[in-house]
């Protein structure tokens, strides 16, 4: 009796060991994720390159801060000069060194933004992969594979485009590229142009406003033309076919009457956009799609001042001054900051009920400067009237000035930017990556350079012309302007080329500032180091200048950012600094 | 598979044998009698067995036993822990009354070791022993806590924060991944034991060396502790304990500066760089003074944010049973409140464990289930949001509560009464006001369900010959939410109110059966054990949500469906982890005097792909006691001495994600979603490769060699433990970094790194009694160094993440892990002095006048009389990167525990010391509180010591707002600080009341004490606590560590 319960306990135990040990037992399929081969067909494709596409928005990739940016608002505008970091002393600190030019190549800003670039290219790399076993397999057909590798090879050039522009000497990767072993040794510039050439085949009308098509495609090509080899006369024909196209949903491109209402977010695909990065709030991602990259660039004042955060991206002294007309015209030999527009630094805000003891600044000014820059006692959209120190974080180290262009408006909280999250900073408001504008002030600097100076100076015109549409100035609540807005046309003919050259340069920092391009436009004019260290020798003689910038000058190596430490010695030797 | 077939094979065999034993001879005969012992009255629980059978007692609660013996050959042994065994022959008696010797020497301990017990000086690993009545000495509600200083080899950062595990580490670290101790409770491996109640446990081992830990194979490479919790014995036994006190937070940071003299700072400031201003907060910067603002307060942030907090904690246990069953049971209830305002952890547990035997005591069943149910208001810690640190950098100035109204505040206006913030003007900074948020966190909600249990059946085949199988596992589950206000108060405030809300749960089961062989034949003694083993654990999934604009904030209005607008809806699930293991262990014994033992263990995990996943970890050791050998024999004040020695391996494959062998796609909306369709409110779901695949990782493996030696001295008196060790990990796991062109998908994880510890061990211990005074103390010592011997091919070094926030602030991170240093390194720029006047010289450039350094001082941006001059490291005159070198460790040198007791009478006193020394920290408050440019609040030394033209000889650079290079963006040694620390964790005095007073009301025994906690600490850190935990890869870093407290507590043991 009692041996038969040991009996039956023995087996029962070795019965257990026995089930226990089944040879699939350490099988154990990894949970929440998919294998490659389950997005070899049209639908997965399709959203392989939406994960392609949602890099263009700089998020995200691992372990990062704001370095990877898409609005290039530290590597274009404070780089350029346009503005500085704003905030406090201690706050994101890598930003200081890149605004005084002494950045070193183990910046993790630059690392940040280099791997948001090769993320981008090995997004795409995988989609030509999973696109053509999917063709080999027959799940798709030859046309649909060209349609998504054409628009993944766009994609691609892009993102190396992009690297390019900060580092210039980069490696260059396709789908068959082994990434431990490329070098940057072989010039990048042919495989750009042959990827981006890819895009131009594409439709015109590709059935979706975020995705690239022929029109985008042809903008990239003649500017990475333009920036990387200097060849107008090729770009000209690109550009100016791009300039009859459409928008990647089809719908048609121009110039928006007005130039404020460019910056509306409810505009952000409107006429004027030819490619905006799409981001949306509220949509799951907690905030993540909602221009990360530009959270930190509202004034500062909790609840009473758009975003409530941070105080970043000031905009400088000498890019306010440039808005200075003479006859409605710009003065191109820089001697607006001969006469400073008038700033409020040191005048204390007036205490309630009582009028405001700063007295704004009279003389001519272009209308474009109020819809770039928050300057006191000017409406700041529909937030009142911008009041000076105390939307600033600290005027000693920012400066007088706030950001504006992609500021959403008060009416606009909850609907066009995040709820719930820290700050409102998290809006819809994409960053028009390319918009009319700025195609039809490429297509005149290519004309200017191709010796077309009169075509060059009608282009020129259209902008100014529309600048000078009164309807879009910014107002006071009475209707009438904020300041003594006066803004003309060229109509004395270009005199010669380096005038054109000095219009057009002019034209592109009042009508483009604050937009991410000013540094890379004068790398390509190859003014960089002279006109930086004039703007920097006048923006250190403000009040805040001497404490930012201290002691700094623009060098010769200033026109690349160097090549982040860390990629170096991850590739064992492969990369090579480009300085 | 072929090992089972084996298995099978043995369990056929053994079963024959069990199916051959003859049956008993009859002339039985009964024998009573009771058992007491020298001074102390009946014992119970005594094992009363006739040797050479299976035939067994256990003494009553009044010492009694009953036992039928075969015959008048039989010899009774009565074995008791603590206590000499004794035998007596039967002969003729019936009645036969013992009195055992209480055994002195430690060595007849029994130790439960891997998969059995072996007593201590059979032992020739390395093990560790924590006794029971230490284990609960200073209350802190969890053993991980209890162990520090407690037994060598294991070095413990505690975390003083409510409800919180502290950090434990055996030997050193060895995984660049994770060095968490495997624990087993009652047979069950688990990663967390924060659920047991220290009250329950019975015993406590730690298995250091591979000698004692490789039978765990593949999870042993972090060390072992086995904890066994209590059963019962015969007899009722009902006891009671508890505790209550205050916890005292002390006066908090001293050097930080008040309301004015933050005033007084900025003026210092405008004045050292010239700046023209017209400050919002105190006027022109052209008055002779700063004129504070009307609504200025004079916070002391951290008086505000803590309290007097009470801690109590109740156990009843009821044990009892007979012959044949056996209980205990026990409830615990511990409740502790927060030094931090708003704070407190509750944690309820019941335990129930059984064993009964029958069948002749041939088949023994029993069963142990804990329930463990805890809430918590926590407190985060080490994070730049964290309550601490925002002592640290929230500005005097700002009262908690307005007490004037500002109609025209930066925010809005302010009424009398409303929260104080940095929203009342500019300039104060970002740091919001702590005491509003631990106020608004207060209906939040956090609690976890955890269960464990196992239960075995024990079968004796025949003599010495035993079958365990084991069946455990964990449930748990949890639940919290919280919720987000709208906020007015602040610079940077929130637009709309939002609730969270989630929960979780997991389990895992294990499987083992053994078949244990414990033998004696003449001088051989014999002890093997032969196992299978099948594990599952990871399984579990977790859910979370978030709404936000709700229309009102009332606490029962908070459901997610009553949110206005969806602001995400996750979900994610586990993959868990298998793992199949066979084992062997062979003990023996010769003579007693040569001990030999080997191990070895095959594991397999899901964890690596097929062609990798078995390992196989041997182990050997050997032990030899010289004190039994003739040579030794005359030399009298040696009781015992044997040395020990062993060699093994042990695993871990904890470093690798479950899912590291595949290559994965996956995307979440914020990585890999984008809104293709223009609408700004939406967005369409895209997909990456999120992982790349590696299938052929295998084991992390170190070798590990110990040699050591145990004696017993004078009169065994005095012990000694020594241990010298070695631990080399090969096959280190690491993903390392891809570059940048790889993409940005989660690394796999290869074999490829390599690290070694070294370190002693050491334990003393005296034990003596003069009259009525008894003395027992302890000392402990831990020593490991670390090193890095490998990372990958081209790597020499990694910096960790972001983890503390710290480079938001400041370029880098403070720690850097590389090669032929220890993990989490203190790497950056040593400073050489500060830079003076005479260092510059005047120049006109562009018609301004500028101040440029000259030439024979290396030139460094950012220079300016008064800020940091670095070491030029490699002296060619320019100070850059490459200037860093390695400025300070965070491992200490060296800690150590120091055990004193008492006793006098009836009264008991004991101290315990815990000390840690020559560690560094990385004091981030110190950069909070030191530089004029930072966010909020600044320290006296800024305003008082720093660098001024006629302050030149200054070691606190200038104030300045100026952020620089050479000010304070860089890491460097200013802000390291020597870390030791000696601190008295425990001491306590006791007074048991006399039993002739007691035996009246029924009560068998009453203990009464008073108690302190951390009473004091001597250490040279300016820091508010120098205990500081961390990640591995980046410890030691003080960004706002909460702070250990004194406690101050009676209590009171009662049994009846």
């Amino acid at each position: 009796m009692k041996k038969k319960y040991i009996i039956i306990l023995l087996i029962l135990a070795v019965i257990g060991t026995w089930n226990s040990c089944k040879s699939d037992f350490l099988d154990i399929k990894p949970a929440g994720v998919l294998d490659q081969s389950v997005l070899a067909n049209a639908k997965g494709i399709d959203a392989v390159l939406i994960g392609c596409y949602s890099l263009l928005d700089g998020w995200s990739i691992s372990d990062v801060t704001w370095g990877p940016q898409t609005s290039n608002w530290v590597y274009g505008s404070i780089r350029g000069l346009e503005a500085n970091k704003g905030t406090t002393a201690a706050d994101q600190p890598e930003i200081n060194p890149i605004q005084t030019y002494s950045e070193t190549a183990s910046n993790g800003y630059l690392n940040q933004k280099w791997r948001l670039c090769y993320e981008g290219v090995s997004r795409c790399n995988s989609l030509i992969v999973i696109a053509n076993s999917a063709l080999a397999d027959g799940k798709i057909d030859q046309a649909e594979a060209d349609m998504y590798i054409m628009q993944a090879r766009a994609l691609r050039g892009w993102y190396h485009f992009e690297a390019w522009r900060m580092w210039e000497k980069i490696p260059y990767l396709d789908e068959t590229t082994d990434a431990a072993t490329v070098d940057n040794e072989i010039d990048a510039r042919p495989m750009i142009i042959a990827d981006l050439e890819e895009g131009v085949k594409l439709l015109t009308n590709m059935g979706a406003v975020g995705r690239f098509n022929k029109t985008v495609s042809q903008v990239f090509l003649g500017k990475a033309m333009m920036q990387m080899y200097h060849d107008y006369a090729g770009a000209l024909p690109i550009l100016q076919a791009a300039s009859t196209g459409t928008k990647p949903d089809g719908s048609p491109i121009g110039l928006a009457p007005t130039y404020g209402e460019i910056f509306d977010i409810e505009n952000r695909n409107k006429i004027e956009a030819i490619l905006t990065v799409q981001y949306s709030v509220n949509d799951g991602s907690g905030g993540a799609n909602g221009g990360y990259g530009e959270v930190l660039n509202f004034p500062y004042k909790g609840g009473g001042s758009p975003g409530g955060c941070c105080g970043f991206f000031s905009p400088s002294q000498e890019f306010v001054n440039s808005f200075r007309t003479s006859g409605g015209l710009p003065l191109l030999d820089n001697s607006y900051n001969d006469d400073p527009v008038k700033n409020d630094l040191g005048v204390v805000k007036a205490p309630l009920d009582e009028p405001d003891p700063f007295v704004r600044d009279q003389g001519p000014l272009d209308p474009r400067l109020d819809w770039s820059v928050g300057r006191r006692g000017i409406p700041y959209w529909d937030w009142g009237p911008h009041t000076g120190a105390d939307w600033v974080r600290d005027q000693t180290i920012d400066g007088p000035y706030s950001p504006k262009k992609q500021v959403y408006k008060k009416s606009q909280e909850g609907v066009y930017t995040e709820v719930g999250n820290w700050t409102s900073g998290y809006t819809a408001n994409g960053y028009r990556m390319i918009r009319y504008a700025d195609l039809l002030l490429l297509i005149a600097e290519c004309q200017i350079e191709t010796n077309d100076l009169v075509n060059a100076q009608i282009n020129i015109n259209k902008i100014r012309a529309r600048a000078a549409n009164s309807a879009g100035w910014v107002k006071m609540p009475d209707g009438t302007n904020a300041a003594n807005y006066q803004i003309a046309q060229y109509t004395t003919p270009f005199a010669d080329k380096a005038f054109a050259e000095k219009a057009l340069y002019m034209e592109r920092k009042l009508e483009l500032g604050q937009e991410g391009h000013r540094w890379f436009d004068l790398n390509r004019w190859g003014i960089t180091v002279t006109e930086l260290n004039r703007a920097l020798n006048y923006e250190r003689t403000m009040q805040w200048g001497d404490v930012l910038y201290g002691q700094s000058t623009v060098g010769t190596e200033d026109v690349t950012y160097p090549i982040p430490q860390r990629q170096i010695d991850l590739s064992n030797g492969k990369l090579t600094q480009n300085r | 598979m072929q090992i089972t077939k084996y298995l099978r094979r043995i369990a056929l065999f053994f079963l024959s044998m069990v199916l051959s034993l003859g049956v008993l001879s009859a002339q039985e005969k009964t024998i009573t009698g009771k058992v007491s012992a020298t001074g102390e009255g009946p014992l119970p629980g005594v094992n009363v067995t006739v040797q050479g059978t299976v035939i067994g007692a256990i003494t009553d609660l009044d010492g009694a036993y009953k036992i039928t013996v075969p015959g008048p050959g039989a010899v009774l042994e009565f074995s008791f822990i603590g206590y000499t065994n004794k035998q007596v022959p039967v002969g003729t008696q019936s009645v036969i009354d013992v009195v055992l010797e209480s055994d002195v020497t430690a060595l007849q301990e029994v130790v439960v070791t891997g998969y059995s017990s072996q007593r201590r000086r059979d032992l020739t690993g390395s093990v560790g022993v924590v006794e029971t009545a230490k284990l609960t000495a200073v209350p802190t509600g969890n053993v991980s806590n209890s162990l520090q200083g407690r037994t060598s080899g294991v070095t413990v950062v505690g975390d003083g924060r409510p409800g919180e595990t502290s950090k434990v580490r055996i030997r050193g670290l060895s995984s660049f991944e994770n060095n968490d101790p495997l624990y087993v409770v009652d047979g069950v491996p688990t990663q967390d034991i924060s659920s047991i109640n220290p009250n329950d446990i019975q015993s406590l081992s730690v298995l250091k060396d591979a000698g004692a830990a490789s039978i765990y194979g593949s999870r042993a490479s972090n060390g072992v502790i086995i904890v066994t919790t209590k059963k019962g014995s015969s007899g009722t036994k009902v006891t009671y304990g508890m505790y209550v006190g205050t916890q005292s937070p002390g006066n908090g940071p001293t050097n930080l500066l008040n309301t004015q003299e933050e005033a007084d700072l900025q003026w210092l400031v405008y004045k050292n760089d010239g700046t023209v201003d017209n400050n919002p907060l105190y006027g022109p910067s052209t008055n002779a003074s700063p004129t504070l603002p009307y609504w200025a307060g004079n916070t002391n942030w951290y008086k505000e944010l803590t309290r007097n907090a009470m801690v109590q904690n109740h156990d009843l246990t009821i044990s009892g049973g007979n012959d044949n069953a056996k209980f205990f049971a026990a409830l615990g209830a511990l409740s502790q409140d927060g030094i931090v305002i708003y704070t407190d952890a509750k944690k309820y547990t019941a335990r129930f464990n059984s064993e009964f035997t029958f069948l002749n005591d041939r088949v023994k069943f029993g069963e142990n289930l804990t329930m463990a149910y805890r809430t918590k208001h926590g407190v985060s810690n080490q994070d730049e949001s964290s309550p601490i640190v925002r002592v640290y950098s929230l500005p005097s100035i700002i009262p908690v509560h307005m007490t004037v109204a500002v109609p025209d505040g930066l925010s809005g206006p302010f009424e009398v009464g409303d929260w104080g913030g940095t929203g009342i003007a500019s300039r104060l900074g970002a740091v919001k006001n702590v005491i509003a948020d631990q106020w608004r966190s207060k209906d939040n909600d956090n609690w976890e369900m955890r269960i464990v249990g196992s239960a075995f059946i024990d079968v004796k085949i025949m003599q010495g010959l035993n079958f365990r199988s084991t069946l455990g596992g964990t449930f748990n589950n949890g639940y919290y939410n919280y919720y987000g206000f709208v906020t007015h108060e602040a610079a940077e405030n929130t637009a709309t109110n939002n609730f969270t809300e989630g929960a979780w749960y997991g389990n895992d089961w294990v499987s083992t059966n053994t078949f244990t062989l414990d033998k004696t034949f003449g001088q051989h003694k014999i002890l093997a054990v032969a196992g299978y083993e099948a594990v599952k654990y990871g399984v579990g999934r977790d859910s979370e949500g978030r709404r936000a604009d709700y229309f009102s904030d009332d606490v029962t209005y908070r459901t997610l469906n009553n949110g206005a607008s969806t602001i995400y809806a996750n979900s994610s699930l586990n993959t868990p982890t298998t793992l199949v293991s066979q084992f062997l262990r062979a003990d023996y014994a010769l003579m007693d005097k040569y001990l030999l033992s080997a191990t070895v263990r095959r594991d397999g995990s899901s964890r690596f792909g097929p062609d990798t996943r078995y390992g196989v970890f041997p182990s050997f050791s050997a032990g030899w006691r010289l004190s039994d050998e003739s040579f030794l024999q005359g030399v009298s004040f040696i009781n015992d001495l044997k040395l020990r020695g062993s060699w093994g391996t042990m695993g871990n494959q904890l470093a690798v994600s479950p899912q590291n062998q595949f290559y994965a796609y996956g995307g979440s909306p914020g990585d890999s979603f984008y809104d293709i369709n223009g609408t700004g409110n939406s967005s369409v779901q895209g997909f990456s490769a999120t992982r790349i695949g590696n299938p052929n990782a295998k084991w992390e493996t170190n070798v590990t060699s110990n040699i050591g030696f145990e004696a017993t001295i004078l009169n065994n008196k005095v012990g000694i433990k020594f241990d010298w060790y070695q631990k080399k990990t090969k096959d280190l796991l690491y993903n390392p970094e891809l570059p940048g062109t790889a993409g940005d998908a989660t690394p796999s994880y290869l074999n490829i790194a390599a690290m070694s510890n070294t370190g002693l061990d050491m334990e003393f211990t005296l034990k003596d009694k003069f009259g009525d005074l008894g003395f027992d103390a302890s000392v402990v010592l831990t020593t490991y160094k670390n090193n890095i011997d490998k990372i990958a091919e081209g790597v020499t070094f990694f910096d960790p993440g972001n983890q503390t926030n710290t480079a938001n602030r400041i370029n880098g991170v403070p720690s850097r892990n590389m090669v032929g240093h220890p993990m989490s390194a203190f790497f950056g720029y040593k400073v050489d002095r500060l830079f003076q006047e005479a260092d510059f010289h005047t120049e006109v450039i562009d018609g301004i006048s500028t101040l440029v350094q000259n030439s024979d001082v290396p030139t460094q941006d950012g220079a300016a009389p008064g800020f940091f001059k670095f070491q030029d490291s490699d002296n060619d005159g320019v100070i850059y990167p490459e200037d860093r070198v390695f400025i300070g460790n965070p491992n200490p040198k060296f800690t150590y525990g120091f055990n004193l007791a008492f006793t006098y009478k009836n009264f008991d006193l004991s101290a315990f010391l815990y000390g840690s020394q020559g560690n560094d920290i990385f004091n981030w408050n110190k950069w909070q509180i030191s530089f004029a440019q930072g966010f909020g609040q600044k320290g006296k030394d800024l305003l008082y010591n720093s660098w001024t033209l006629t302050n030149t000889g200054a070691t606190v650079p200038k104030a300045s707002s100026i952020a620089s290079f050479s000010t304070l963006t860089e890491i460097s040694d200013f802000l390291l600080e020597d870390g030791s620390f000696l601190r008295m964790k425990n001491l306590q005095l006791g007074y048991t009341i006399p039993e002739n007073l007691l035996s009246k009301v029924s009560i068998q025994s009453l203990r009464v004490y008073v108690q302190a906690v951390n009473l004091f600490t001597i250490t040279k850190y300016s820091g508010l606590d120098p205990e500081i935990g961390g990640w591995d890869t980046s410890f030691g870093i003080d960004a706002g560590n909460y702070p250990l407290v004194k406690q101050f507590l009676f209590g009171l043991n009662v049994s009846f």
